[in-house]
């Protein structure tokens, strides 16, 4: 078995009296993609922080590539959550100086600079000011600037802030293309259905600590099965089925019933009794939550962490 | 040592390119024109160079000073009013009984009276010319000129030896005319020595001795105008996030050393174009500028106290520029900055409000005593070295400006580790040093 790329043992790191990061640990194998999540004010950028060398921990040990991030600076490529560039650079000189801070020769990390906006279909703005670029232009040159040096191990903070859907899809297939050339990546973020479409595993932290790690299915696996039936007659009477948790009827713009369903429940004892009753269905299907009502039961006001 | 150059590299490039700082390169050196010759300008060409009284001092009975003011009246009579900038007046008598050994206290006490200005504001004498009683025998043909200013007007110099030496030469056709055998004793030329009642300076020194205050003055510009450039560049940095991507690349300490290296190389780039620019103003303006800077730059590269010059300007501007640096770390957003900026501008502004005091004694207790303050060290040195300090004052001087630049730079590198991705107002006084003085 291959040593990890990452790997953080028993993490604190404390404020004054806060305490942003509270004995956090995991390890991170190459070539995966780590999602990590958590409401606002959870330690996800302290932590990214602490990977990437600016803060040290408090406690515990952070090694990165198998060695102390100090030493593998340039094998690390970084976006942080906002537009971190100079806004009177061009774009290729933008690229360019971020991937010579980590060792690249200057006029090859220009020349990798200008194949990578073409690439990106930015070919005619390398000459363009920052400034000048549209919000989306200028967050792909970010995320250029952060793998231009063609790191390892690429931290990504938000990647997909301010994004049209658009350029939301071009990015998640950059960032599949990267992971698919063995490259390792982490990346936070509040957006779900990024996080289902395209990480291994994920990091649920809250108020500092680590609440979830595990795969997309192990998350799903953490909350019942819902099961949603369409009919037109009441179906009040499906509470009383054996297996089911809760029945809510529908709610406006939500023409079904929502019945969440006991754990190792698969729902087909609401189908027999539905035919039982000579209900006609227009809709049935029985589906794992999503990745959202998961975040929202590990982190929201009635999680345990709350 | 490479993260270092990058940085340095970036932010010499990032503030040269900007638009601000080419107007202020170009608007120094035309400030310095429109100070020079708006003057003139504004008197229509009437007004022409300021005027310029003297007396003569004739200690050989009044034949030579008869001629001058001859001269002087030949050299009027042919030239419009706004040219007859030469004014003759009168030797006050105790300038006229003063022996040779008493001579400069006595131009000293005259030029002292005259400071009492007359009705137009104009003081009433300029320069003695002290013509010796031997003046005119056995080959003595040298008189002495006598100024509050060095660096006479040479036209006016050359006017008062044409006029003796016409004297001269006519005394000797008096004398010798009948019998005249040998006639190159007309081929004679007058020479005047320059002499100045303080220190009998030549017009080299004037320069050597102006360059250290005329640094001392473009530190204090130079620092305020780079420095606040650099606090602006990094609050802007971590507005945008900037600041993490560097700090993901370089440690906080290359970070501040490339910055503050930036900054000194932009301030020298500074000093060079506005001399440059100014070089080629003024020689455009006046034919004499070039002869007046390679006399300049003789002058200066002859200073012995030039390396000492030079750590002193370096290190004033490590240690303003680490000042600023310091802050904008520590400000969230620029109006952060301006609240900080207050404060700090006073304590640069101290010493500009001393240099009077200084100067009237910059080898005295008060001169000495600000010299020992760690922030004022280079500022003040640089002003004082003209007047040769004590060398254990000037070496001690040296020590401490170098001190102070090194934990200005650590402890900028502190403040910067420890605020500049905080997102909190900047922290009390007490909470900073204690900050400082912790080793992390």
């Amino acid at each position: 078995m291959t040593a990890p790329i990452v790997e953080l043992s028993h993490v604190t790191k404390r404020f004054g009296d806060f305490t942003a990061v509270s004995d956090l640990s995991f390890s991170l194998a190459k070539g995966s993609i780590l999602g990590f999540l958590g409401p606002n004010g959870a330690g996800k950028t302290t932590t990214l922080r602490m990977m990437l060398g600016i803060f040290p921990p408090d406690e515990g040990t952070i090694r990165m590539l198998g060695r102390d991030v100090a030493q593998v600076r340039d094998r690390i490529g970084y976006l942080p959550e906002e537009r971190g560039l100079y806004r009177r650079m061009r774009a290729d000189a933008a690229i360019a100086y971020i991937a010579t801070l980590k060792g690249m020769n200057r006029a090859a990390a220009l020349a990798r600079a200008r194949v990578l906006l073409a690439d990106f279909g930015l070919g005619d703005f390398a000459q363009v000011r920052i400034e000048g670029l549209s919000k989306g232009m200028a967050q792909k040159v970010q995320v250029l600037a952060a793998i231009a040096h063609d790191p390892e191990f690429v931290i990504l903070d938000e990647p997909f802030s301010g994004l049209d859907p658009v350029n939301q899809s071009e990015l998640e297939a950059f960032i599949r293309r990267l992971a698919g050339e063995g490259k390792t990546i982490l990346f936070s973020t509040h957006t779900m259905q990024h996080a289902e479409r395209l990480c291994d595993r994920l990091i649920v932290l809250a108020k500092g600590r680590k609440v979830f790690e595990g795969t997309l299915d192990e998350a799903r696996g953490l909350l019942p099965r819902r099961a949603r039936i369409g009919a037109d007659a009441d179906l009040n009477f499906l509470a009383a089925v054996p297996g089911v948790e809760q029945a809510t009827p529908p709610s406006p713009g939500q023409p079904w019933w929502t019945l969440d369903l006991k754990e190792g429940d698969d729902g087909r004892a609401l189908l027999a009794a539905c035919f039982e009753r000579s209900v006609p269905l227009t809709h049935f299907d029985v589906a794992p939550p999503g990745l959202h009502e998961v975040f929202v039961s590990l982190v929201g006001p009635h999680s345990e962490a709350a | 040592m490479r993260h270092v150059y990058l940085i340095a590299r970036q932010e010499f490039v990032k503030y040269v390119t900007r638009r601000g700082f080419l107007l202020s390169i170009l608007m120094f050196p035309l400030w310095i024109m429109i100070v020079i010759f708006v003057p003139q300008w504004t008197g229509g060409g009437q007004s022409g160079p300021a005027p310029h009284t003297f007396t003569v001092v004739d200690r050989t009975g009044g034949t030579y000073r008869d001629a001058v003011v001859a001269a002087l009246a030949r050299w009027n009579k042919d030239r419009p009013p706004a040219e007859r900038v030469w004014r003759y007046t009168p030797a006050p008598n105790f300038l006229v009984t003063a022996s040779e050994a008493h001579f400069a206290n006595a131009v000293r006490a005259a030029f002292g009276e005259a400071d009492e200005n007359d009705w137009m504001g104009r003081r009433r004498i300029d320069t003695v010319l002290l013509v010796p009683a031997d003046f005119g025998h056995d080959s003595h043909v040298t008189a002495q000129i006598w100024s509050r200013d060095d660096r006479q007007n040479g036209g006016f110099r050359a006017f008062l030896s044409g006029a003796l030496t016409g004297a001269l030469q006519l005394q000797a056709i008096h004398r010798y005319a009948p019998q005249l055998n040998d006639p190159s004793i007309l081929d004679v030329s007058v020479d005047l020595e320059a002499r100045n009642p303080e220190h009998a300076a030549p017009a080299d020194t004037v320069i050597a001795s102006s360059v250290p205050i005329a640094l001392a003055v473009i530190l204090f510009v130079v620092s305020v105008m780079n420095s606040s450039v650099l606090l602006q560049g990094v609050v802007e940095e971590k507005s945008t996030r900037m600041i993490e991507v560097l700090l993901s690349c370089a440690t906080p300490r290359e970070i501040t050393a490339g910055k503050l290296i930036g900054v000194i190389a932009v301030a020298l780039t500074t000093l060079l174009i506005w001399a440059l620019v100014l070089f080629v103003l003024m020689a455009l303006a006046s034919h004499g500028t070039v002869t007046l800077v390679f006399a300049s730059l003789k002058a200066i590269a002859s200073i012995d106290t030039l390396p000492f010059l030079l750590i002193f300007f370096l290190c004033g501007l490590l240690i303003y520029g680490s000042l600023f640096l310091a802050i904008g770390s520590m400000a969230a957003s620029l109006a952060d900055a301006q609240s900080l900026l207050g404060p700090a501008m006073l304590i640069l502004m101290l010493p500009n409000v001393m240099i009077a005091g200084v100067m009237h004694d910059p080898n005295g207790p008060f001169a000495t005593a600000l010299t020992w303050i760690p922030l004022y060290t280079p500022f003040f040195m640089m002003l004082r070295i003209a007047s040769h300090p004590p060398l254990w004052q000037l070496w001690g001087a040296v020590a401490l400006a170098l001190t102070t630049t090194a934990l200005m730079i650590v402890w900028t590198g502190r403040v910067f580790a420890k605020h500049v991705l905080t997102t909190e107002r900047p922290p009390a006084l007490g909470a900073l040093l204690r900050g400082l003085l912790k080793r992390t």
